[in-house]
């Protein structure tokens, strides 16, 4: 296996691990298993799954209820995180 | 060197760490808010907080017109231990 050193794409990330690090910095959409979604540039996060936030905006039922400037997300209510095109 | 007063953010549980002594807002499971002063966390998000506002809603529906009444209960508690496995979420105020 050669390392080319080089900035990998998300895309080309090996493990779930690979892509949570290649993400920080981006904006994406996090999920929780109640079905709200939380859009905003991911700070950073950790091995539960914590997670901080910038820039957020809560929606639920697809409506924006709420802006945040940071937050935190408690790992344990995560269903999934995706990238997002912007 | 890094110190206990080192303002970046490098791990989630910064964000909070940053928080302390000042005013947050809580989102916990069961539709419950809290906003007050945090005192202290530990990594599973226990915390205590002072001077809390809880507000507790409740969504009913109404009978004959179906239509959705979104009723809010609010109280203050001065001192309050959360468990952490109750938080959804935690933003500091917002800070210029």
């Amino acid at each position: 296996m050669a390392d080319s050193g080089q900035q990998q794409a998300p895309s080309s990330a090996k493990t779930p691990a690979d892509f949570l690090k290649s993400i920080k910095g981006k904006p994406v959409i996090v999920k929780l298993n109640s079905g709200v979604d939380y859009r905003g540039v991911l700070a950073c996060l950790d091995g539960y799954m914590n997670i901080a936030m910038e820039q957020t905006e809560e929606y639920v039922n697809g409506q924006l209820k709420n802006k945040y400037g940071d937050c935190f997300i408690r790992g344990n209510n995560v269903l999934y995180i995706s990238t997002v095109r912007s | 060197m890094a110190t206990e007063e080192d303002n970046t953010v490098r791990e989630p549980l910064d964000l909070i760490r940053l928080s302390l002594d000042e005013k947050v807002y809580v989102k916990l499971k069961g539709e419950r808010e809290l906003r007050g002063k945090l005192h202290a966390y530990d990594q599973h998000l226990n915390m205590i907080l002072g001077d809390v506002e809880e507000t507790v809603t409740m969504v009913e529906i109404d009978e004959e017109t179906f239509e959705e009444i979104i009723k809010t209960n609010k109280r203050m508690v001065p001192y309050l231990f959360v468990r952490g496995d109750g938080v959804i979420l935690v933003s500091p105020p917002l800070r210029s």
